[in-house]
């Protein structure tokens, strides 16, 4: 062959993942306009057609007796580790209809990674500090991400077509359900969404001490 | 032999660190401290309101220790205790504690809203700048639990404390007791705490206390006559002779508090009560206001 490079560049084109695809580029926000992190932003095709899942392993860390990080979104059919970086026990729980499960007391990492196939929320919580809470959004769709400090969640190379797209945070008022908006995306197009969500309180029993209560908590 | 049960003693040792060894190894090691001020409008739990006497006290505590879990539900908590107290006028009421504490603490059930049970038991020894008031503090009980949703809370508890003072002064009356500091109770609580906001707690609790108390007070035959020790206390005034004295009473205690969380060990706490004794007798009631602010701190 005269021009070998060349061939070697048409090979690997034709070889290489189509990575171009539409855009979604979200943008969420609180009750008073300020960039809300830790909300999940999920796009879901109209049309239901989402490839296989893979199976992914996904990390929820405890790191002094608190959870790491306080969100985590996860396709349905994913597992979850979680990896006890203190040097003292923990007891990991939930009791929410996505994933009931208990891992007692323990140090380390668990040998079994924990299967996460049921989609919704999962509250999970420590039976010896309980304070310690966090939350594990199961997706049923491989479309989803989790705003940063500047609420922003960017969804590259989705197929094009129409989805419904919707936000869901630990905090907000109302479901999910209320939040969903329609979005057409076009091929190597880009749209953009915004929401302002209005959140409640979050009343954790306290890690600081009380007034006359000694002792560890 | 004796060298024999030297040896014995540091096998013994040597076993019980070994035996401890790993539970201790995972055990959860912290410390808790705070410094305050408390008002306390009548100190000396004068009868009558020319007798009254308040001050401020400077104080501060410390105690570290560690907190095992046993079993998913259970877990034990040991820690060395220290506290002081520094009052601006009455210095002889100046103290410093130190001793020990231990809690027990079972949660029947998983999650925030199990209901749970701890038995307590602490010992302290105080030492007073007026030497005759120095001894041994004890108090033991079980604290009974439950958050009932997010924001409310409630306990209940029982406990008994005494104290009993590590010298006597020589006898001021044939036949009447000089332990006049040496004093006991039963103590029944309650309290109801509610989330403000995520980082503010208010709380509110009520307590019964039946035993024994001291007072200090000017000479008085009546007094006297209700009595069952009675001791000098110069605490209060360096002109006018003063005794303390130990009587029976009811005392019920008011308390509310409200405490701002800051960042995840650090608390500010006010507090506020009002306390009062009633003797049963012709004496009438002994009653005070406690005002307390405090910064806390727990890792």
């Amino acid at each position: 062959m005269r021009c070998p490079r060349l061939a070697v560049l048409l090979v690997c084109a034709t070889l290489a993942p189509q990575t171009f695809g539409a855009e979604l580029h979200a943008v969420v926000y609180d009750h008073n306009g300020k960039p809300l992190p830790n909300a999940v932003v999920v796009a879901t095709p109209e049309d239901g057609s989402v490839p296989a899942a893979k199976s992914t392993v996904a990390i929820v860390d405890q790191i002094d007796k608190e959870f790491v990080p306080y969100v985590k979104a996860v396709r349905a059919g994913s597992y979850v580790k979680f990896p006890n970086k203190d040097d003292i026990r923990h007891h990991v729980y939930s009791f929410s209809p996505a994933k009931k499960f208990e891992l007692p007391l323990y140090t380390g990492t668990p040998a079994q990674p924990m299967l996460f196939d049921k989609p919704g929320v999962v509250k999970l919580g420590c039976n010896i500090h309980d304070w310690m809470i966090a939350y594990i959004y199961v997706a049923e769709t491989p479309y989803f991400g989790k705003s940063e400090a500047d609420g922003r969640v960017n969804l590259d190379t989705l197929p094009p077509g129409r989805y419904h797209v919707r936000v869901w945070h630990p905090l907000m008022q109302g479901t999910e359900g209320d939040t969903v908006k329609r979005v057409e995306l076009r091929d190597a197009g880009a749209s953009t969404v915004e929401w302002k969500l209005k959140l409640k309180s979050e009343f954790r029993p306290r890690r600081q001490p009380l007034p006359g209560e000694a002792g560890y908590r | 032999m004796s060298s024999r049960r030297a040896t014995q003693r540091v096998l013994l040792w040597v076993v019980c660190g070994a035996l401890l060894a790993p539970a201790l190894a995972v055990a959860e090691w912290g410390f808790d401290a705070g410094a305050g001020v408390n008002y306390d409008d009548n100190l000396p739990n004068a009868l009558e309101e020319d007798d009254r006497k308040g001050d401020t006290a400077v104080t501060a505590n410390l105690s570290a220790g560690f907190h095992e879990q046993l079993g998913t539900n259970t877990g034990v908590s040991v820690s060395l205790v220290a506290d002081n107290s520094a009052y601006v006028r009455y210095t002889g009421l100046n103290n410093v504690g130190l001793g020990a504490r231990a809690q027990l603490r079972r949660k029947f059930g998983l999650g925030t809203e199990a209901p749970w049970l701890a038995f307590s038991a602490q010992a302290l020894h105080r030492d007073y700048h007026y030497d005759y008031r120095d001894g041994w503090q004890y108090d033991a009980g079980a604290t009974l639990g439950k958050q009932l949703n997010e924001r409310w809370s409630v306990r209940g508890s029982v406990r008994y404390d005494r104290y009993t003072a590590d010298h006597l002064q020589p006898m001021i009356r044939p036949g009447i007791s000089t332990a006049a500091y040496d004093t006991w109770g039963w103590n029944f609580g309650a309290q109801a705490a509610f989330l403000l906001t995520e980082a503010d707690t208010l709380s509110a609790s009520y307590g019964f206390r039946n035993g024994t108390v001291t007072a200090v007070t000017p000479p008085d035959l009546e007094v006297l006559e209700y009595s069952s020790a009675i001791a000098i206390d110069p605490v209060f005034s360096d002109t006018t002779r003063m005794i303390a004295y130990r009587i029976s009473a009811k005392t019920d205690t008011f308390s509310l508090a409200w405490s701002h969380a800051f960042g995840r060990y650090t608390a500010l706490n006010l507090t506020f009560a009002y306390r009062r004794s009633r003797t049963g007798s012709e004496l009438g009631d002994y009653y005070s206001n406690l005002i307390g602010l405090s910064v806390s701190y727990s890792r």
